[in-house]
């Protein structure tokens, strides 16, 4: 075999490592994991991370520092793919909930006091892509192991991995889940990207929202569910802008500014 | 005196680094700086409900999720008055044993034993060690497994909520881990034994002060309302500010804890040197053979600490199914007030996880948060100063003193070890 295995490095950025976490929680795989590409970086799991051109840029995290912003820009010139991965790198993340609503100083005064801290000026999270080009989202808190097996699968052998283009109300239909809006719970299902497997109703709990926005063009009739069931706009960003941060808030607004059906 | 409101953000795992200060020979300062970005969670979860900060704290640090999430629904209970169900009490036991077991082969396998056989990662060990390297990663998917089970999910699960869970787990699920934990008991062994083998370095000894929870009962245990100190002293963990006093340092984004004015540990070796007398089983047969004063002054003997630990964790998970399996699903407990203030205690495989908070009008009023990485900071850094003056006064190489500072660090279970993976020598 003269074929170069793909040169891939795995960031983490300000969020809680679960992503990264999560290929490591990938057992069975990842010795064979290992041997499909060639790990140059992956701080999290070993010390010798030689930097260098990437094929395949894995960014876990937010970006909430001065140094953070310089450090995206200088891996996104040297992969040739940059993909987020976890609703922190797609969306913020739970940090990033409050991005529009500013007050981020005094929230920081209220943790730090008056003291000067020197290490880096940070700011309020803000996704990946707020700062570089990203090419491909898997989101999730943290993502799903199948799901990020099988896009990295799919982009070792050169092809284009699967997204969900639908919620999470989907996945429930498939499992034949009780609707927990039909319950009488909100649940943040109907806005929320599918690839959990619709795990808390399955659970018998209201879906939280942390895959993040779904994309699904039907969104609008989605939304227009909750508001049916009487939620009002506040109520339904209050509940899941928690994970989908700014990115909800926006989805949100957009779609009230185009009138959602009644 | 003035009073702070601290973020939890003292997770290490995304970007930390040391710094080792010299004056010719003489060591100026050893710091670990944080560098991870500040997230302010504490202050983000004003105004919510304990449901939905229950939903955001987890999110502090996926290692300890189920930490998080316990610490909180602890603090929130006292908070708003709710008794939980025998059976959800019973069912939050085994999730914490699951988490130990997955959280101490993580890093006693992952993240400390490289530095000890010399290799950059356990992925480097294959080829030499690939048998231990695959009973850790047997042991940690089962740790993991049992993490599903309770909590629906390996991170960041939801299904442990205030008042019990969203769904009780299965008997045929509680079957299966029964079983599995009695097969993977050996495997616990020979990692004791593994870990029991290696040569600790004694550069960083110093006397330590220990601090962990008293779990209930006079058992061994991941949760209860006092707190355990080495020098006899016993608090209420609503008194958490006093034990820990946190304070903010320029250099990092994390904040540091001192006792008394002194630096204390928290960790599995703490747990093990304040409960001793509690341990049972084969747990307590390897700690009497393996323990010995050192462990009161190396901090590296927090790795074998986690080994015996897990093994201790592995042992009860078989009675923990039982109970759990034989009493029927309670309905969910209910909040029986709106106005209040709790602290929850636990510990986290890295040591004690305090969540305080104060509730009005059924909405969080403060959540103030103290993890165990930034009670270990001070004493982190004061055991890397010896260590790197002791090392150099006998010339080692710059290249042998990052190797020790950063087992020394890494020997605390920073969350998570590669904090400490940029040690700079700095010569002024």
């Amino acid at each position: 075999m003269t074929t170069q295995l793909p040169k891939v490095g795995i960031y983490g950025f300000t969020g809680c490592a679960g992503d990264q976490l999560m290929i490591l929680n990938c057992e069975d795989q990842l010795v064979d994991l290992l041997g499909a590409v060639d790990m140059r970086s992956f701080v999290m799991a070993k010390s010798d991370n030689p930097e260098g051109p990437l094929d395949i840029a894995f960014i876990e995290g937010s970006i909430s520092t001065e140094e953070q912003v310089n450090r995206i820009k200088e891996i996104r010139e040297r992969s040739k793919v940059l993909i987020a991965i976890g609703t922190c790198a797609c969306h913020g993340g739970p940090q990033a909930m409050k991005l529009e609503e500013g007050g981020y100083e005094d929230r920081f005064k209220a943790v730090y006091g008056d003291a000067k801290i020197t290490i880096s000026k940070p700011f309020e999270a803000q996704p990946v892509d707020a700062f570089v080009k990203v090419d491909m989202y898997i989101p999730g808190c943290p993502i799903d192991k199948g799901e990020f097996l099988g896009a990295v699968t799919k982009l070792v052998a050169g092809r284009h991995p699967y997204q969900y283009k639908f919620p999470v109300c989907m996945e429930c239909r498939w499992k034949e889940n009780p609707c927990i809006l039909y319950a009488g719970r909100f649940c943040g299902g109907p806005l929320t990207k599918a690839g959990c497997g619709a795990v808390c109703p399955s659970h018998n709990l209201p879906c939280v929202g942390c895959w993040g926005p779904t994309d699904d063009l039907n969104i609008s009739s989605e939304y227009a569910l909750l508001k049916e069931k009487g939620y009002k706009p506040e109520e339904i960003l209050t509940k899941i802008k928690k994970f989908g941060g700014a990115n909800v808030a926006k989805l949100v607004k957009d779609i009230e500014k185009k009138g959602a059906k009644k | 005196m003035r009073e702070l409101n601290v973020e939890a953000l003292a997770r290490v795992e995304g970007d930390g680094g040391i710094t080792v200060t010299l004056e010719g020979k003489k060591v100026k300062s050893v710091t670990l700086d944080v560098h991870e970005g500040p997230r302010l969670i504490e202050q983000l979860v004003k105004g919510m409900t304990p449901a939905d900060d229950l939903t955001v704290i987890p999110r502090i640090c996926a290692i300890c999720t189920l930490s998080h999430r316990y610490a909180a629904i602890r603090g929130l209970e006292k908070a708003l008055g709710v008794v939980p169900p025998e059976k959800a009490q019973l069912t939050r036991d085994l999730m914490m044993l699951g988490e130990n077991v997955e959280s101490n082969s993580l890093h006693t396998f992952m993240l400390a034993l490289p530095d000890f056989l010399g290799y950059p990662s356990a992925i480097a060990m294959l080829a030499d060690y690939g048998e231990d390297v695959k009973r850790a990663l047997r042991l940690k998917k089962f740790g993991n497994h049992v993490m599903a089970v309770t909590s629906g999910r390996i991170v960041h699960g939801e299904n442990p909520i205030i008042g019990g869970f969203g769904k009780y787990p299965t008997k045929k699920a509680l079957d299966e881990i029964k079983a599995k934990s009695k097969e993977l008991i050996p495997d616990a062994i020979r990692d004791v034994e593994l870990f029991a083998s290696l040569k600790y370095p004694t550069y960083s000894e110093a006397k330590m002060v220990f601090m962990s929870v008293n779990a209930p009962n006079k058992l061994y245990g991941f949760a209860g309302d006092t707190i355990l100190i080495s020098n006899g002293k016993e608090a209420s963990a609503e008194d958490y500010k006093t034990l820990t006093n946190e304070r903010v340092v320029t250099h990092s984004f994390a904040k540091r804890s001192l006792y008394q004015d002194k630096t204390f540990t928290v960790g599995a070796n703490a747990r093990m040197i304040n409960m001793a007398k509690r341990l049972d089983g084969q747990a307590a047969d390897m700690f009497e053979k393996y323990y010995d004063e050192t462990w009161l002054a190396n901090p590296l003997k927090n790795n074998l600490a986690q080994a015996i630990e897990m093994l201790w964790s592995l042992e009860h998970i078989p009675e923990a199914c039982r109970k759990v399996a034989s009493l029927d699903d309670p309905p969910i407990a209910k909040p029986t007030k709106e106005n209040g203030s709790g602290t929850g205690a636990v510990e986290a495989p890295r040591g004690t996880l305090y969540h305080h908070y104060e509730i009005k009008n059924g909405l969080i009023e403060l959540a103030d948060i103290i993890t165990p990485t930034a009670q270990n900071l001070d004493d982190i850094e004061k055991h890397m100063k010896l260590c790197a003056e002791r090392m150099l006064a006998e010339d080692k190489k710059d290249e042998e003193v990052r190797l020790g500072l950063e087992m020394v660090a890494r020997a605390y279970d920073p969350c998570i070890s590669c904090a400490t993976h940029l040690v700079t020598l700095k010569r002024i």
